[in-house]
């Protein structure tokens, strides 16, 4: 077996492992006959380990290679004339070391989570959702074509929006998984607008037609007309998942969710799925100046808005959410100036340090009475704030903006609710013209 | 008959024959009588029975050098038996159709009439689909709607949604009759067609619009889900005998795609748009099924006015994936309401405790409707994207945001109808074997196309060629038969 072979198997061994714990707890489900909690969690973290561990030896043979990437060519999903869907996935300095952390850091939650969540009606379906999240993620990191990372981003959305979702019986929880699923789905639409640039451009949606993929010093391959549009669409894509104004309000209630997907999703995975489909297209970024400036500009509102906001928050789950807002921002940011290894390492270590206080954050109070009880008494003030250096007026307002969250969703819900009125005055006409057509004075007979 | 290749008919027409016969023959085992007790198994029986054979017929069909079934005269373009990929790939999918709908349907309702009536409808829509011969057409047009129309009259507190489906279906057959009449006289097939072959075009247009549920002449597609039984509303609708007719008549004409077929493609687009945020607002599972069930097939009719094979191709993979999608979440919601009564999506109802396994897959078919990756519909979601985007830049944005508000739309019923505190008091409710049966081969269905899609894919391309007649004629086939 050649090491290219050798790497093409551990590729797969990486997608394939989580998705194989996903139908071997799915099916059963779906049949009426789920495992039990033990079977449930060991399958799962069977999945992930194998992920991971064939990611680790994947890395050692990178290492070895100086990191050249290798392209791995599964098969052709599905052809029709000119347009080619591929499932392409490449093996480089960027995608490995992601899925070593990210297909880690499934597994200790996944570890995390089997105690955590012992006896809860959910059980089985949120080891389902973090194995869908998983693959979609591996899909996603993986991808050497646009298709590729659809499929993973639309698996990641949406099994983030049904964990914000999981305690199903509280009214906050569904209406917060529904703003964040709308929240993705329209940002969606930037790379479902990209995917069919890039087929209309180069025939198929392979990024090693796009540019080179020698990360992170890969080369445009089209014009910059076409690097400016696919990368203005990719940031637009990248600014639902990342939380960016004005698309931020969603994460924060987010964190209605079980902790443990809380942690794995809006303190490290999901939130920085959007920096790493822009890190992957550095190569288009690059020719795209518009489309940098863009990021810098929302990255750094967005920063400011999260910094701001977060410290006004008065439950522990908020702060950390605009913490990990901020980062995210500051992340986007450090793009769009063109850097490439500082945000992939700040990815990295925020993740981590964000997952552990997220899921810590359960016991913040025993942790906080710890704390103080080794230092002998309170820690002390934090520091120095640069706001507290404004005027006295200055500081309430900046206080009374951060209190309404930076008026963000009072805008959005101004621009969304004149569309619904003048749809639901739609729907009202569509009934009353139902009646008068068939005879009835009311909204018409109705029976299951 | 002759296969119009020469070829032994044995090999395809008695497949296509059983198909048919099937139902007929389960209706005639129901009308007798004998059967009473088991008239649930006589219906799954027979649309069973024809949904292997219209299998069987695809792979005959496959297995012919033409992949083309002609037989009887050539008349104004048409044949009475014409038997193309499309009409082929249409049979098994109405059929099971047909089959899961037997099969979820609960027992109150499973009567010799109801299961006599399913049975006849479900024969005279195969029918349709195995023939090009415009009279043939009109008369199917008339034969489909009547067990719709009789079912629903009969249905307790149904009398308003019979009459809006019979005044909307009075009009679309007028204008059958009227177009197809000036086609047959006029066919603007030809190049020497003048002013009627025209007006029969948009004629035509018009009635394949309201059988459509186009807008302006959608009305009746939300009244038939909201008052009619759940399967009488998707055995009307599912099937798509309008977009079948529009593909037999309106495509592949002489001069490249008809104005009309412009005009049909542009009012569906709006269909497909508006039906997705009308299905935002509505205060009814059935309001939201009937909205969405209108916004996807509306997008077949957009695929169908392309010049591109990869547009129909798009086109014909939305039919199939947005016609079980939809199925299943009908029929999920028909079980949930036949245990539970009517669901308003005003609030939240919390039936996720009470019934979690139609939870599931509700929540399964709806991301399977809005093209989760990994279902037939992402496939053809990315078909009709690319395929429109190509052709027209706007129609691709439209279509973009018809299926991001359908998504939107299919998220919010989910935790609409299964989110919420739920009543303490209320039992709980498991799903039948019979049920889970239907459901599961449903969706086994949709993900097996979608992870697998290249055969169906492949398949519809070479059906799409054919409509298009980009293919090279096989011998003796004439050009302008089929259409």
């Amino acid at each position: 077996m050649t090491g290219h072979d050798l790497i093409q198997s551990l590729v797969v061994i990486q997608l394939a492992a989580p998705a194989a714990a996903l139908v071997a707890i799915g099916v059963p489900a779906l049949l009426g006959r789920p495992l039990g909690e033990r079977a449930t969690a060991h399958v799962v973290g069977a999945g992930f380990a194998a992920g991971f561990l064939a990611a680790i030896a994947t890395l050692a043979m990178l290492v070895g290679r100086g990191f050249q990437p290798e392209i791995v060519h599964l098969a052709t999903w599905f052809e029709v004339g000119h347009h080619e869907a591929t499932i392409h996935l490449v093996a480089d300095a960027l995608s490995v070391p992601y899925v070593c952390f990210s297909t880690g850091l499934c597994w200790l939650v996944n570890a995390f989570a089997g105690k955590y969540l012992h006896r809860e009606p959910g059980f089985t379906r949120f080891f389902i959702l973090l194995a869908l999240f998983g693959t979609g993620m591996n899909l996603m990191v993986l991808a050497d074509s646009i298709d590729v990372l659809f499929a993973g981003w639309e698996c990641v959305g949406i099994s983030s929006a049904l964990l914000i979702g999981f305690f199903h019986e509280r009214g906050n929880a569904v209406r917060a998984a529904l703003r964040a699923f709308t929240t993705y789905r329209i940002c969606d639409v930037g790379i479902l607008l990209a995917s069919v640039v890039i087929h209309r451009t180069v025939g198929s949606g392979d990024f090693e037609r796009l540019f080179g993929t020698n990360w992170p010093a890969g080369t445009c391959l089209v014009s910059a007309g076409t690097a400016t549009a696919v990368s203005l669409l990719l940031v637009f894509a990248s600014l639902g998942k990342t939380a960016q104004v004005p698309f931020s309000n969603w994460l924060p209630r987010a964190m209605e969710g079980p902790t443990p997907s809380s942690a794995i999703f809006y303190g490290a995975l999901s939130i920085h799925a959007g920096a790493y489909v822009l890190l992957r297209c550095e190569a288009l970024l690059e020719n795209a100046p518009v489309a940098r400036l863009l990021l810098v500009l929302i990255g750094g509102a967005s920063a400011v808005h999260g910094a701001l906001v977060g410290r006004v928050q008065t439950d522990l789950k908020s702060v950390l959410a605009y913490a990990s807002m901020t980062q995210a921002s500051l992340i986007l940011v450090e793009i769009g100036l063109g850097w490439r290894v500082i945000p992939l390492m700040h990815v990295v270590g925020h993740a981590i340090v964000r997952s552990l206080q997220i899921l810590r954050s359960p016991s913040a109070l025993h942790d906080r009475h710890e704390l103080e009880a080794a230092l002998g008494g309170h820690p002390g003030p934090s520091g120095l704030w640069p706001v507290s250096l404004l005027p006295a007026p200055w500081q309430h307002a900046v206080y009374r903006i951060a209190l309404e969250r930076g008026y963000e969703e009072m805008v959005i819900a101004r621009l969304v609710s004149t569309p619904l009125r003048l749809l639901e005055r739609a729907a009202v006409a569509e009934r009353r013209w139902i009646a008068w057509l068939g005879g009835e004075s009311g909204d018409g007979g109705r029976r299951s | 008959m002759n296969t119009g290749l020469g070829e032994p008919v044995a090999m395809i027409a008695p497949w296509v024959a059983i198909t048919v016969a099937a139902p007929l023959v389960g209706a005639l085992v129901a009308a007798t009588g004998r059967a009473a007790g088991r008239l649930r198994a006589v219906a799954v029986v027979s649309s069973g029975v024809s949904t292997l054979a219209g299998a069987m017929t695809i792979a005959a069909l496959e297995a012919s050098a033409g992949g083309l079934l002609t037989w009887g005269p050539a008349f104004e373009g048409g044949r009475l038996l014409y038997v193309d990929r499309l009409g082929a790939a249409l049979l098994p999918y109405t059929a099971l159709v047909s089959t899961a709908i037997a099969l979820v349907a609960p027992q109150r309702i499973v009567d010799t009439d109801s299961v006599r009536r399913m049975l006849v409808g479900l024969a005279a829509t195969l029918a349709v689909f195995v023939t090009s011969h415009p009279l043939a057409l009109v008369v199917l047009w008339i034969v489909t709607a009547q067990p719709t129309w009789r079912s629903t009259r009969v249905t307790p507190g149904a009398g308003g949604a019979a009459r809006v489906f019979a005044i909307y279906m009075s009009a679309a057959l007028a204008c059958m009759v009227a177009g197809t009449a000036l086609l047959v006289v006029d066919p603007p097939w030809q190049r020497t067609s003048g002013a009627l072959g025209t007006a029969g075009g948009w004629f035509v247009a018009v009635a394949v619009m309201i059988r459509k549920g186009i807008v302006p002449f959608h009305s009746w597609y939300p009244a038939l889900f909201s008052g009619a039984l759940m399967s009488t509303a998707l055995r009307a609708t599912q099937p798509q005998v309008a977009a079948y007719t529009a593909v037999r008549l309106l495509v592949g004409h002489a001069d490249g795609v008809g104005p009309e077929l412009v005009a049909l493609s542009c009012f569906a687009l709006a269909t497909a748009v508006y039906g997705a945020a009308l299905a935002l607002v509505q205060r009814t599972l059935r309001g939201f099924i009937g909205a969405l069930a209108m916004s996807q097939s509306a997008l077949v009719l957009v695929g169908l006015s392309g010049t591109l094979p990869m547009e129909l191709n798009g086109a014909f993979c939305v039919w199939i994936s947005s016609g079980l999608a939809i199925t299943g979440i009908g029929l999920v919601s028909w079980a949930l309401e036949s245990r539970a009564g009517a669901i308003s999506l005003e609030t939240l109802q919390g039936r996720f405790q009470d019934a979690p396994a139609l939870a599931g897959l509700f929540l399964l078919f709806g991301m399977a409707a809005i093209g989760l990756p990994g279902t037939l519909s992402f496939v053809a979601g990315d078909l009709i994207v690319s395929g429109s985007l190509d052709d027209h830049l706007a129609a691709g944005v439209l279509v973009i945001a018809s299926t991001v508000l359908c998504g939107i739309a299919v998220m919010r019923c989910w935790f609409q109808v299964f989110g919420g505190p739920s009543a303490t008091d209320s039992p709980r409710h498991g799903i039948l074997p019979r049920e889970r049966v239907a459901l599961t081969v449903l969706l086994a269905a949709l993900f097996a196309f979608g992870i697998w899609p290249g055969p169906l894919v492949r398949f519809f391309g070479r059906a799409a060629e054919q409509v298009l007649g980009v293919s090279p004629s096989p011998p003796g086939f004439e050009p302008d038969s089929g259409r």
